[in-house]
């Protein structure tokens, strides 16, 4: 479907319930695959309404060239809701920077969002912008270096250096990496005015390692889950875990 | 399951791949029970999705492939095998 004048990849697992979750993916190497081939059948079986897509520049959504604020990110969610006549609110849960997107839609549409689940999220503050501009300029850098793609199939496998390929191309056919730190940035008190329920589920030695309770003590219904000895990778590789999480927080924060 | 209906299942699942990967004889490849979907079709996770609404249009809904990924580890995910889905295929439409 067109969603915001983008060719959007959507995938629908209709449940008839009650509740429904939407859920955004992380960015570079990501897709909606993370998670439709990991939560959203049992969330679906649980007889709870899923919505994934894939983020513009990701998947088999269209790539623009540019257009990658974080606005064009929040105005496509919105858009995509409209469009399938979601009217009640609903539970968003992201992972990495499809996390930190569910923050910013949460402060720009804050009716529209029942609870919020991040895994390995931030919002998007000027702390985080300062972080990814970092992250995004070495990745960048690193990646228009062709040993670097040696060292990473060295390092990880031949998958990981397809992946970093895949990151690679999206990054440098488009204005990703300069677009995506300018924001709109959140100010600490939009932050703090989160009014619905967040679950913010970190690894311990993730991207958030430094601070791992500063976010969730300053919002108002903010819970924190930690996994011990676990990096950024939280959703793939603890994701049973994660599912029975997912799972038990929409129960408590149905309607 | 039978020989026959396994043997059957897996005809079938190469042939529907080929949607994903187009001319197999084109593109000089043989899909064998241990073609993997990642590394020699060259195909990446979000192909897995596609290929799941490909699956359950033909055999129905009861070939839930995402379901049966989503109780897999990463590693096996990454594996994945042309057989390893004509199975899971074969065992969902296994006539009783």
């Amino acid at each position: 479907m067109t969603v915001n004048g983008l060719r959007t990849n959507v995938q629908l697992v209709p449940a008839g319930g009650t509740e429904t979750v939407v859920f955004l993916h992380g960015m570079g190497t990501d897709s909606l695959a993370s998670f439709y081939l990991t939560l959203a059948p049992p969330v679906a079986a649980a007889g709870i309404d899923v919505i994934s897509y894939d983020l513009r520049g990701h998947g088999k959504t269209e790539r623009p060239v540019e257009g990658y604020t974080l606005g064009d990110f929040v105005a496509d969610l919105d858009d995509l809701l409209k469009q399938l006549g979601v009217d009640r609110p609903v539970h968003l849960v992201g992972n990495s920077f499809g996390g930190t997107l569910a923050y910013s839609y949460a402060v720009a549409n804050p009716s529209r969002v029942r609870s919020i689940v991040c895994i390995e999220s931030e919002p998007a503050t000027e702390v985080w912008a300062g972080k990814m501009s970092e992250i995004l300029a070495h990745t960048v850098r690193f990646l228009q270096v062709e040993e670097s793609f040696d060292w990473i199939e060295a390092n990880f496998s031949a998958h990981h250096r397809r992946l970093a390929r895949m990151a690679a191309e999206r990054i440098t056919s488009t204005k990703m990496a300069e677009e995506v730190p300018l924001g709109p940035l959140l100010t600490w008190e939009q932050v703090a005015a989160i009014g619905c329920p967040v679950l913010s589920i970190l690894g311990s030695h993730g991207y958030q390692a430094d601070d791992l309770e500063a976010l969730t003590s300053m919002l108002p219904r903010g819970e924190l889950h930690v996994f011990e000895g676990q990096g950024h990778s939280v959703l793939v590789e603890q994701h049973r875990e994660v599912r029975e999480l997912v799972l038990r927080w929409i129960e408590r924060h149905a309607a | 399951m039978t020989i026959d209906h396994a043997s059957a299942v897996f005809d079938v699942v190469a042939e529907l791949l080929t949607e994903l990967v187009g001319d197999v004889e084109v593109l000089g490849l043989e899909i064998t029970p241990g073609t993997t979907f990642h590394e020699d079709l060259q195909l990446e996770s979000i192909d897995l999705v596609t290929f799941a609404s490909i699956l359950a249009e033909h055999f129905g809904a009861d070939v839930n492939l995402a379901e049966y990924l989503a109780e897999k580890d990463l590693d096996d995910v990454i594996g994945l095998t042309v057989g390893d889905i004509a199975r899971f295929v074969g065992e969902r439409t296994c006539p009783r």
